[in-house]
């Protein structure tokens, strides 16, 4: 696995952001028709947010995302300061990273994009007609600001968004890393003898975190046989085989010996067809009989009392 | 993920191989194929696969589609990308031989599980490989 997930592909930096405004054609001509805009936003940004919410508390979905009388007022609050932002006329970092901070913010509690999405189309619903009544604006000028509205407001859903798939992206990541590190128990099952069961296929990463514990428990415990157990291993292709290749020898290093257990049928047939060679290596069909065989190795013996 | 008679996937990473493999186990196993074919099938398309992730140096796409004769079933995959294409396709076929420090074991083997394999390849625009396995009908 490589890394692609730690690193944010998704999330915007602000020279990113910069082509993007390019990319809806946002101009500076755009700024300042927001900003015409902005003496009217100012006046009615009060009834603005109180239609608004009033229209998000009709919905039990939503409603419960506004939580009690106090944080209702805080969102309020936050949300005439938006409204104010988007007619500001200033779209700088500043702007950019509020719009992030936002994004993270409604990803944390949960609120789905669908809801975040449609209190714009409601905002716009409420402004639209007072644009074009305004009598300070001609048609041309209404037109304007129409389109940069739609521009600008484009421009902060494609940051949020950004943002709830990057936080996403986070969680996926870190849970793969713990599945990595969860997939791949080594034990030890006797004095000397080190299990580790192998679930589903084998890739890069898995190997190298597969092989680093496996070594280092083979020297813990002072092993002389370790048994990898492929039971749980779907298929092996050449690059599966060749990674277990690689773990055996290491371990071979150490001066201990591998056993491979759990050897299928139709895995034994695949890596005949495959003609890939482990005529070196010890193989058994059970993990049962590969202790059997750690067990020979090691010089004990295990007698069933009962029939002494 | 619904079991298809036909389909695409895009291979751009590690993790496109995985799904590979899971939409041909559950193709291959709902068109009745039987647990030995199934994982010979698979163990084909991990190698193409990884092949187009690993080998081409660009994206590719997996396509595949379940054949219907009488008393047979067949399923035909076959695996496209656009990457640096195969110099010489008979020396890439040849047990052992490898560009990129594994096994060299991958298209040959891959001949052997399958009942067919057809390879274009052209440098510089790209390879498509081609597979084919039958078997009998449930």
């Amino acid at each position: 696995m490589n890394h692609s997930h730690s690193n944010s592909k998704y999330i915007s930096n602000f020279n990113s952001w910069a082509e993007q405004k390019r990319f809806v054609n946002f101009t500076d001509e755009d700024a300042a028709l927001l900003q015409k805009l902005h003496p009217f936003a100012v006046d009615y940004a009060d009834v603005f947010v109180e239609k608004l919410y009033e229209h998000l508390q009709k919905f039990p979905d939503t409603k419960r995302f506004l939580g009690d009388e106090k944080m209702l007022m805080r969102l309020k609050l936050a949300q005439k300061a938006y409204f104010m932002d988007l007619t500001s006329g200033d779209y700088g970092e500043g702007y950019f990273k509020s719009r992030i901070k936002v994004g993270i913010a409604h990803q944390r509690i949960g609120l789905p994009p669908r809801i975040y999405m449609s209190t714009y189309c409601y905002y716009m619903q409420l402004m639209i007609p007072q644009i074009y009544s305004n009598p300070t604006f001609d048609v041309e000028t209404a037109n304007g600001i129409f389109s940069a509205l739609h521009k600008i407001i484009n421009l902060d859903q494609e940051l949020a968004i950004s943002a709830y798939i990057h936080a996403t992206d986070e969680v996926i990541s870190r849970q793969t890393e713990e599945i990595l590190e969860m997939s791949t128990p080594v034990i030890q099952i006797w004095e000397g003898v080190v299990a580790a069961p192998i679930i589903g296929m084998l890739d890069s990463g898995r190997t190298q975190q597969f092989m680093e514990r496996l070594l280092e428990t083979i020297v813990q415990t002072n092993s002389p046989v370790a048994l990898i157990d492929i039971t749980g291993v779907p298929q092996i292709d050449t690059a599966t085989a060749q990674h277990l290749i690689d773990t055996i020898n290491a371990v071979k290093l150490l001066g201990s010996q591998v056993i491979i257990t759990g050897v299928r049928p139709v895995i034994a047939q695949t890596l005949v067809h495959l003609g890939i060679d482990l005529s070196g290596i010890i193989t058994r069909p059970t993990m049962a009989l590969g202790l059997k065989v750690a067990l020979d190795k090691l010089s004990i013996k295990v007698v069933d009392v009962s029939k002494e | 993920m619904a079991n298809q008679e036909a389909g695409e996937n895009p291979i751009k990473s590690e993790g496109d191989i995985v799904t590979c493999r899971k939409l041909i186990r559950n193709a291959a196993v709902a068109a009745g194929f039987g647990m030995t074919d199934v994982t010979r099938i698979v163990t084909a398309v991990s190698e193409l696969a990884r092949n187009v992730y690993v080998h081409s140096g660009s994206d590719g796409v997996m396509r595949w589609e379940i054949l219907h004769q009488p008393g047979q079933i067949g399923i035909h995959l076959e695996f496209e990308d656009y990457g640096k294409g195969i110099p010489d396709v008979d020396q890439a076929m040849e047990v052992g031989f490898t560009t990129a420090g594994t096994m060299g074991m991958g298209l040959s083997g891959v001949k052997r599980l399958m009942d067919d394999i057809n390879i274009k390849s052209e440098v510089g625009v790209g390879t498509t490989i081609t597979v084919e396995k039958w078997g009998r009908a449930k």
